[in-house]
């Protein structure tokens, strides 16, 4: 029996409600440093065993991911605020901004895509001179890193007035049809617009330019909806967590809440694969070789064909088909696993939307992508830590009173 | 002994679950529930009094999308076959742009069906008022009318008022 479940149903009864039970972060800190310092070790022996490439290009595919489960944590919050959403009053809020402080890391460890910039972008080297105006390093730096520490300050005053008194009052008062506090009603769609935006231009700069030849439409739209999936199955996957380790008597062991959480993974993962198969149709129809060779590489080319088609496999086939029913959203282990393998279908997804640019006919998988993402891996859980603190107390405070 | 209908009224409908339940306890099953919007709480109490098992709604649903598929894939790939017309260098019957019409299809005969098996099962049009209903069931009262023998009626009313009931009549 879980040492935080109560000895009896009169030890139960006795609990004071609202009390948040004692988790030990210190051991997920341990792990996460683990983690953190494998990562550190391994970049530095691959830098000096000379797998320079590698490093650089699995270092632009975990800046990718985990920057966009830490941004579009932030924007699910924004859209639960401009949705009204109080169904798990203050968990969900705690729980979408859990993961912000990495957006500031992140921040820090683009400039390292920078330092890697030469095995990185292929037109550094080979300058496409139609593109020379767009595609050249100090503006694409500057525009993306200026997006970047904009987004960072928005998200961090975000997610302090989220956890300001007056949002988590109104979070918590589910019987009355008040709108959200003032700034945060301005704050939020600021933020929704602008993380459209900017995660378009971040797309087109650190992935479709990897292949400045090959173009498409709705490519930033169906990454930062990629990104905002990514946010919501990590969100499940915490909730699943916190339900196995707090135990009964908090929001995250609450039936509906998981259920509400498992109809976001499964509607937005049928989203995704509607914008995908929206651009797959288009480049199809056309069967222009400058728009298809990008769809070829990945999906009918060996070696990547089995981790090209791994992705939508991950990301839409199974939480379609397995979280279709009710009950199966409702079970811990099901909602949790499908959520754990959609984010290592998210990561297939970055990885072989990169790499394949840069390493056509070979994949470039081995000790140094899993020390780097160990790495990234152990950084991102470290900044999460505190987030994950408070919204496991939330989850505990919030029960109090509830339906 | 002639039976009479107890008709209450409730302004939640949290007190109108729990009048439901409460009928369980005297195994009282012959009531009707007017709700002005779908709760959630009064259908849970009613699905558990009644022991009702799961809609048949569903199965409509998902044999009028089945139906809806194989038929997109009939009228897509057929009528390509028929024709026998290269378009774009594609093949004949080339199924990406067909997944669209499939999926559309299946949406629309599925819910189609579903509209019809939820017709079926309601007896729906009712063209007549249920014993009982009061217009203010469909604005902002929850209501709830219990046909029993007018000796029971009196204990029925105790059970409504203990629940909350905020207007209880006897109608023949």
């Amino acid at each position: 029996m879980s040492s935080n479940q109560p000895a009896s149903l009169g030890a139960a009864a006795a609990r004071p409600l609202g009390s948040a039970v004692q988790l030990n972060w210190q051991r997920f800190n341990t792990i996460a440093i683990v983690l953190l310092l494998i990562g550190i070790v391994g970049f530095l022996a691959a830098l000096g065993l000379g797998a320079t490439d590698r490093v650089w290009q699995v270092w632009l595919v975990n800046v990718i991911f985990f920057l966009g489960v830490a941004q579009s944590g932030v924007v699910c919050s924004c859209a639960f605020y401009l949705t009204q959403g109080r169904w798990a009053r203050t968990t969900h809020y705690r729980l979408a901004e859990s993961f912000w402080p990495f957006i500031v890391l992140g921040f820090v460890l683009f400039w390292g895509v920078f330092i890697g910039r030469n095995h990185i972008f292929p037109w550094i080297a080979h300058p496409v001179p139609k593109k020379a105006v767009w595609l050249n390093v100090p503006f694409l730096f500057a525009r993306d890193g200026l997006a970047l520490l904009l987004m960072a300050m928005l998200s961090w005053w975000f997610v302090l007035r989220s956890r300001g008194a007056e949002a988590v009052a109104w979070a918590n008062s589910v019987t009355n049809i008040e709108m959200p506090p003032p700034v945060i009603r301005r704050l939020a769609p600021i933020i929704a617009i602008l993380y459209c935006v900017i995660y378009s231009l971040l797309s087109f700069d650190l992935i479709m330019s990897l292949s400045p030849m090959w173009h498409s439409t709705l490519f930033g739209w169906w990454f930062f909806a990629t990104c905002f999936w990514s946010a919501i199955v990590a969100m499940s996957l915490s909730a699943v967590v916190f339900r196995e380790l707090l135990g009964p008597g908090t929001m995250a062991s609450r039936p509906e809440v998981l259920h509400d959480f498992g109809k976001l993974v499964f509607a937005f993962s049928i989203f995704w694969i509607y914008l995908s198969f929206a651009q797959y149709l288009v480049i199809w129809y056309g069967d222009i070789p400058t728009e298809t060779f990008f769809l070829v590489v990945r999906l009918w080319h060996f070696p990547w064909v089995p981790l090209g088609w791994l992705a939508p496999f991950l990301i839409w086939m199974v939480p379609f088909i397995v979280l279709m029913g009710v009950r199966p959203k409702r079970t811990p282990y099901i909602l949790g696993t499908v959520a754990a393998l959609g984010l290592i279908g998210v990561w297939d997804l970055d990885y072989i939307l990169i790499v394949p640019s840069l390493s056509p006919n070979r994949i470039p998988f081995g000790w140094v992508e899993v020390c780097v993402t160990a790495g990234f891996l152990g950084a991102f859980l470290l900044c999460a830590a505190p987030g994950l603190r408070l919204a496991a107390t939330a989850a505990t405070s919030s029960f109090e009173g509830a339906d | 002994m002639s039976d009479v209908s107890v008709v209450s009224t409730f302004s939640s409908d949290d007190e109108c679950a729990q009048a439901i339940l409460s009928l369980e306890h005297a195994r009282m099953q012959g009531y009707r529930a007017f709700f002005p919007f779908p709760s959630e709480k009064i259908l849970e109490a009613n699905t558990h009094v009644r022991r009702l098992p799961r809609s048949p709604v569903r199965l409509w649903v998902l044999l009028g999308g089945i139906t809806g598929f194989l038929s997109a894939i009939a009228l897509t790939v057929g009528t390509s076959w028929e024709w026998n017309l290269y378009t774009g260098g594609k093949p004949i019957a080339s199924i990406p742009p067909y997944i669209i019409i499939m999926f559309e299809l299946m949406i629309l005969i599925g819910g189609l069906a579903g509209i019809t098996g939820f017709f079926f099962h309601s007896n729906l049009p009712a063209f007549e008022s249920e014993a009982g209903y009061n217009p203010r069931f469909g604005g902002s009262k929850f209501g709830l009318v219990i046909r029993c023998e007018e000796a029971e009626a009196a204990g029925i009313e105790s059970l409504m008022r203990d629940a909350g009931a905020e207007d209880i009549q006897r109608e023949a």
